[in-house]
């Protein structure tokens, strides 16, 4: 699908924005962690709220899959879920100091943490750029050990439709792999296009 | 959205908002050095700010998760980004008595804590500051919620189990109600044949007696064949012995009786069975010989069985039990008759072998065949009513459920032994007496 | 004589940005390639004496864009400019010829610290 309402100014604007706010979120992330982090080229583009929980799922494959959500509000306002497949992500207790025995208030704990980071990290580092403030609330789990296909339902979509940022996270020497999805219900993409026509316009 | 001017309110009081806020407000810094401490934290710690300012954190509350939240403060510091705990995942961070000592409830406050970092001279984070929210209440609220909700579903699996077995009850109603006219009309029919084969046989008692008169009557006669002279009459004779094979006639007349009182026997011999295996006068518990209700039981289903099986009996001797006699043959009958349709015709004639036995207080009845046996999953619903494993229109998918509840009727139970192609053994325990019955 | 800069970025937002944030006062003329294949192709032509580099591109990344100038015998300075900051990857590039590394978004006051160090600017 074409991004069809942001311009492609707009688009190469957010496109280097986002690879730059990911850079910057991948090396703050690399020092808390302590680990190498593999980032790919975020993909930008928009989609009907029909069609998201299937770009979700395409996104995690096959398989089962848990989502931590966390909303972001501000001038720029949205949603950002963090999806992990299966059980990767008990390969960063570790490195988050969980102890050894992870029951499931602990597996469910880490998964709200590491999105957490992630989130804040990503999103925070896009906001700076853009010379906004921006706010985040406490993350929640939206999904725990569920196929990809239900990790959200399409009925309790309240946009019409979502602009999508992805990243791909992985830890260069671990399992752990993960997609951070930024999506942005339609009416908020305006605020997002007048920060971005700010940041073009200032250069 | 540009960060609030700093406020013309004055420090102080910003600093008595920060002190007397029913939140707990507290700082640290890099090295986790407490740098701010306000009243909720004072109160529910015991430990007032004088006492912990400048004091390491983990020094002051040994009890903190120290590896884990110090992981989580330093992200704070780096990233710049709030983080945050939920009482949900991780009841408390502090170990505060919670705040209901007369009233009861939980051992300890519950809490959310949110670390947040301030940048106090611009630039990079220099402080994280935690806000203890108290969540007892709620925890308490949803813990009750989740036990209302546990109530509830508890009840609503005690309906389903018991809408399952009114369903079974009646189910088992009709088909006793099916098996009591079933029986009724048997019987009937049997009270019905019971006349004519009484004058039938009566009369061929009769007819047995003349034939045999008639025969010595000709066997004179014959003897006296050489005085006849006259040979005209003679030849008459010998030609009319020739046509009618007299011979043959006088060996076959008595036989020919002998194989009708036969079969007249037999057919005695199943109208018994008949009544017996209905008991239609007998609805009540009565003390009977379960080996005689088998035999009889046999006969009623022999036309299913012996095409298909060899029967073998293997017979212990059976004090009398108290039971419904009918019902108990109910249960026999749909035994052999699951057998039987067990049985592979395929393999040949299959066997089907019925024993019985007698331990302490109880009597048991086997019924065992060499047949398909059951899979796991058939073993486990085999005794639910409606299920069955015949083709459609074969079987109502009752026979088991029926026979199951009639044997707890009985305060008995039916022990089960199959594999696929290992064959079927039911073997079926009942009392010799039944609770209040004195021993004999 | 004025310097010969190439600039490669898969983005021309990235490129803009870039040139933006040169010195207003540095004698240069400018051209530019959109991946690593492009910025080879424009280096063998001659007469490159700088090139600002990113790594994350398609069709021939920074990383491969080194190794090659390194098996070329490279004769230019090369810059690298990139959003993936981690210490990890500015080592790498070091090691592997670069002269300098500068982290996106692009800051003029370390671009000028830079050239002045190579004494490309006085």
């Amino acid at each position: 699908m074409s991004i069809d309402f942001i311009s492609d100014e707009q688009r190469e604007a957010l496109q280097e924005v986002a690879n730059i706010g990911m850079g910057q979120a991948g090396a703050s992330i690399a020092q808390v962690l302590g680990e190498f982090v593999e980032l790919s080229i975020p993909q930008i583009r928009a989609v009907a709220a029909a069609e998201i929980p299937a770009a979700l799922a395409a996104l995690a494959g096959d398989g089962v899959a848990s989502a931590v959500r966390q909303a972001f509000i501000g001038e720029l306002r949205g949603e950002a879920i963090v999806i992990f497949s299966e059980h990767s992500a008990h390969d960063l207790a570790e490195l988050l100091c969980y102890g050894d025995a992870l029951d499931t208030p602990a597996s469910r704990e880490l998964l709200l943490d590491i999105g957490n980071v992630l989130v804040g990290a990503c999103l925070g580092g896009i906001a700076g750029l853009l010379q906004t403030e921006i706010g985040f609330s406490a993350p929640s789990l939206l999904a725990d050990q569920v196929a990809t296909r239900q990790l959200i339902q399409a009925e309790t979509i309240a946009a019409r439709c979502a602009l999508l940022v992805e990243v791909r996270f992985g830890l260069e020497k671990r399992a752990f792999r993960c997609h951070l999805v930024m999506l942005m219900p339609d009416d908020a993409v305006a605020a997002l296009q007048r920060a971005l026509d700010r940041f073009i316009e200032e250069l | 959205m540009n960060p609030p001017a700093p406020s013309a309110a004055s420090p102080a009081l910003l600093e008595s908002l920060v002190e007397r806020i029913d939140v707990g407000v507290f700082a640290v810094d890099r090295d986790a050095t407490i740098a701010l401490w306000n009243r909720f934290m004072a109160v529910h710690s015991g430990k007032s700010s004088a006492e912990v300012l400048g004091q390491n954190l983990f020094a002051v509350f040994p009890e903190l998760p120290r590896p884990w939240l110090q992981k989580k403060l330093e992200s704070v510091f780096v990233l710049g980004n709030s983080a945050f705990t939920l009482w949900e995942l991780r009841p408390y961070l502090f170990r505060f008595p919670h705040t209901r000592p007369i009233t009861g409830g939980l051992d300890l406050m519950r809490q959310n804590v949110t670390f947040l970092p301030l940048r106090v001279s611009g630039g990079s984070v220099s402080l994280v500051c935690g806000t203890v929210f108290d969540y007892t209440d709620t925890a308490m609220a949803h813990a009750r919620l989740q036990d209302a909700i546990a109530a509830l579903s508890k009840e609503k699996d005690a309906q389903r189990e018991l809408i399952g077995k009114l369903e079974a009850a009646q189910n088992q109603l009709l088909q006793s109600e099916k098996m009591a006219s079933i029986g009724q009309l048997a019987a009937g029919v049997a009270h019905e044949i019971n006349n004519p084969v009484g004058f039938v046989n009566s009369n061929l008692q009769s007819l047995k007696r003349y034939c045999e008169q008639m025969l010595s009557l000709i066997a004179a006669y014959q003897s006296a064949e050489a005085q006849i002279s006259d040979a005209a009459l003679l030849s008459t004779i010998t030609a009319l012995k020739q046509a009618l094979d007299i011979e043959f006639l006088q060996e076959d007349l008595p036989a020919l009786i002998k194989e009708s009182e036969d079969g007249l026997v037999r057919i005695k011999k199943i109208v018994e069975d008949l009544k017996d295996f209905s008991h239609v006068d007998e609805s009540d518990w009565q003390h009977a010989d379960l080996n005689a209700g088998l035999d009889s039981t046999l006969n009623v289903v022999w036309n299913e069985v012996k095409y298909k099986a060899r029967v073998e009996k293997n017979y212990g001797t059976l004090p009398a039990v108290a039971c419904l006699a009918a019902q108990l043959n109910q249960v026999f009958m749909n035994l052999i008759i699951n057998a039987a349709q067990s049985l592979d015709q395929a393999q040949g004639m299959g066997t089907i072998t019925l024993s019985t036995g007698h331990q302490d207080d109880w009597v048991w009845v086997e019924v065992q065949d060499t047949g398909r046996g059951m899979s796991e999953d058939v073993k486990r619903r085999i005794f639910e009513p409606f299920f069955t494993t015949k083709p459609v229109g074969q079987g109502t998918g009752l026979g088991m459920s029926v026979s199951y509840n009639i044997v707890q009727k009985h305060h008995g139970r039916i022990e089960l032994d199959s594999a696929p192609g290992q064959g079927t053994r039911f073997r079926v325990w009942v009392p010799v007496r039944q609770t209040g019955e004195a021993a004999p | 004589m004025s310097v010969s800069v190439l600039v490669v970025d898969d983005s021309a937002m990235a490129r803009k940005m870039l040139i933006r944030a040169l010195p207003a006062d540095w004698d240069i003329s400018i051209t530019q390639a959109s991946n690593g294949v492009e910025a080879l192709s424009r280096y063998r032509q001659g007469g490159v004496d700088v090139i600002f580099l990113d790594l994350t591109m398609p069709e021939m990344d920074g990383y491969q864009v080194l190794e090659a100038l390194r098996r070329e015998d490279l004769n230019c300075l090369v810059i690298v400019v990139s959003a993936d900051i981690q210490e990890a990857a500015q080592a790498r590039v070091r090691a592997m010829g670069a002269i300098a590394f500068i982290k996106k978004p692009v800051d003029p006051v370390r671009i000028q610290a830079v050239l002045k160090e190579y004494g490309l600017l006085l």
